[in-house]
């Protein structure tokens, strides 16, 4: 029992100093404050993110919550997502070109599917939209990322040596793009949702004030004792 | 042939006396105000979650392998599975802040003090099946932060006297946290529901007894009484509008904002979050575990966290009725222990550091503190009430005549 104590405490201190060492790590080091963009939800910029999803991210990442049938909802025609899923079904998922036993030979890992990146890290889709814009280049001409220095993925859209400013803009707005659908992708009712969402609040502030006036009514009643 | 129908069944069922008993006839004293209403509102989200929870149970795995990808199969294939989902999980932070509230009522007001201590006690009884519920309900998406959090809170048991590792073992159903708790988690998780239910029925039947307690904390005579319907159905489904839309709010337009980012990344036994926190109902109580630096102390100072409510109607020893209303002191205490709890939430959420433990020490030193002093303040306070001439509002009640109450 008493080693037990003992050896829970011994985890629980090796466990702490961990954390805080990894902690007093990253505050050695802060990383720069996200980056600030507008999502443009509309379907053209959609559309513009999947098909760079499809060039620039499909070849390592996969987005395997998402079926090709689903790109229709971001206005796709079906001949579009004929040549966007190339030999896949309409019912099958969006998945890297590479199968994981290929990526894992080739990459050391399988790198994170992207369905619910923008979710599943903090800062959401402006962390994305600052890691994808975050690489440069090192003094040793080796790129890092400012957002996530070690990171292994490499530079997509050429930020870290495109120099030229009119093609930098290109790479803004498509980095955009790219966290735009991958936004869409990780929630994909969200619009929907926040439509139902103004009408059911609206029904709800009109029953609120009837039942104000009914609750004053009745209990208007009271008073005449 | 209404009447026919209701006299034939009332031959046979007391419904007509059960609704006038309980219902229209159900005396109420005419002074509650609305913080008396998230009681109501609790029984309606306990409602919302079961319903909202059957529904899920349709079409959710609870399969190690399976889990995460069935509730991305809710969120997108499902028609209206994000709505039910999110209800669901919006729900369960609303239920937290309605039983605080409804908590938080009961102590201003000293509403546990007798004849209500056993609804009090059931009410504790109540909370502790819904944080069951809401723990063993966070395993189920099976992300990584529900992982990690089943793994920290489960392995607390082991803080369990001479068999702790069995304990945990049998908990887990395995070493470590995985398809077995799972499955497990799943079928107590829609078991407890079913007790809370029960509970809530005793609840109920243990306030029908002893009737409602009022801001003036007397027992107010009958003329003071007016039936709880329709004056408290409607005001009561007033303030449940109104929370309703807040509650609305955000499950429209902010639903990530309860679940943690790490939540979207599948479970996974080999990578551990660089920080682990529990869900924010648990912050507090988190952040009193991890004030003690002894592992066998924090889970004992934690559990006694939860526990020494239970022990408020014999901590409160005022000889006057009711609660922070006519006692400067106790008021004072119980704004105190608010910002208290608040802080330690805050503590509870933040990475272990040099001050913020310092701070989370002395807030659950302020916690128990309270406690312990409150049958000296109270005491004290009836002495200094007495001495110093009691307020106008106390004499009045206690004289029992002309004032008005209300």
């Amino acid at each position: 029992m008493k080693e037990m104590i003992a050896k829970v405490i011994t985890s629980i201190v090796v466990a702490t100093a961990c954390t805080v060492a990894s902690f007093t790590a990253i505050a050695a080091s802060p990383s720069p404050p996200l980056l600030d963009f507008t999502i443009d939800n509309s379907t053209a910029a959609l559309q513009r993110g999947a098909e760079l999803v499809q060039g620039k991210c499909l070849l390592c990442h996969d987005l395997k919550y998402v079926k090709y049938r689903h790109l229709a909802d971001i206005g796709f025609t079906e001949a579009q997502l004929t040549l966007l899923r190339g030999e896949s079904g309409l019912e099958d998922a969006v998945l890297s070109m590479m199968d994981s036993d290929a990526r894992q030979e080739m990459l050391g890992m399988v790198p994170p599917d992207l369905t619910l990146i923008t979710k599943a890290r903090r800062g959401g889709e402006r962390y994305i939209y600052s890691f994808l814009l975050g690489f440069a280049e090192t003094a040793e001409g080796t790129a890092t990322n400012r957002y996530f220095p070690g990171t292994r993925m490499s530079d997509p859209l050429g930020i870290s040596y495109v120099t030229d400013e009119g093609e930098r803009q290109v790479i803004y707005q498509q980095a955009a793009d790219i966290v735009a659908f991958l936004s869409w992708a990780a929630d994909p009712h969200a619009t929907e949702r926040k439509t139902i969402g103004y009408y059911v609040i609206a029904y709800l502030v009109l029953l609120t004030v009837l039942l104000y006036f009914m609750k004053r009514r009745i209990w208007r009643r009271l008073d005449d004792e | 042939m209404k009447n026919r129908l209701i006299e034939w069944i009332d031959e046979r069922f007391p419904l007509s006396s059960f609704v006038k008993d309980n219902l229209t006839s159900y005396p109420t004293p005419r002074n509650l105000n609305y913080w008396w209403g998230f009681g109501f509102l609790a029984g309606f989200i306990l409602v919302l979650q079961i319903l909202t929870g059957i529904f899920l149970a349709m079409h959710y795995k609870a399969d190690a392998g399976l889990a995460f990808e069935s509730v991305q199969y809710i969120m997108r294939e499902v028609n209206y599975g994000w709505l039910i989902r999110f209800l669901h999980s919006t729900g369960a932070s609303a239920f937290f802040v309605v039983i605080y509230l409804h908590m938080a009522r009961t102590l201003y007001y000293g509403s546990y003090r007798a004849p209500r201590e056993l609804m009090w006690w059931s009410g504790q009884l109540l909370l502790l099946l819904i944080m069951a519920a809401a723990f063993m309900g966070y395993l189920l998406p099976w992300g990584q932060m529900s992982y990690w959090g089943a793994q920290v809170i489960t392995n607390l048991f082991r803080a369990t006297p001479f068999i702790g590792d069995q304990v945990v073992i049998w908990l887990r159903g395995d070493f470590s946290v995985g398809d077995a708790t799972l499955t497990r988690f799943f079928a107590l998780h829609y078991l407890v529901p079913f007790l809370i239910t029960g509970f809530v029925v005793i609840h109920l039947i243990a306030l029908h007894t002893v009737k409602s307690s009022n801001p003036s904390g007397f027992n107010l005579a009958d003329k003071h009484n007016i039936p709880f319907h329709p004056y408290y159905t409607v005001k009561d489904l007033f303030g449940m509008a109104v929370f309703f839309i807040l509650f609305c709010v955000v499950l429209f337009f902010y639903p990530y904002f309860f679940i943690e980012a790490e939540n979207h990344i599948p479970a996974d036994p080999m990578v551990t979050p660089s920080h682990i926190v529990p869900e924010w109902y648990f912050l507090p109580f988190y952040a009193i575990l991890r004030a003690i630096p002894d592992f066998m102390g924090g889970v004992i100072a934690m559990l006694l966290s939860i526990l020494v409510y239970g022990a408020m109607p014999y901590l409160d020893r005022s000889r006057f009725p009711g609660g922070a209303r006519h006692r400067p002191f106790f008021r004072l205490m119980f704004y105190i222990f608010i910002i208290d709890v608040v802080v330690l939430g805050y503590v509870g959420a933040q990475p272990p550091g040099d001050t913020i433990t310092v701070v989370g020490q002395v807030a659950t030193f302020i916690y128990f503190s309270i406690f312990i002093l409150l049958p000296f303040v109270s005491y004290f306070e009836d002495r200094w009430l007495i001495k110093r001439g009691l307020p106008l509002e106390l004499q009045c009640l206690l004289d029992a005549k002309k004032c008005d109450l209300l």
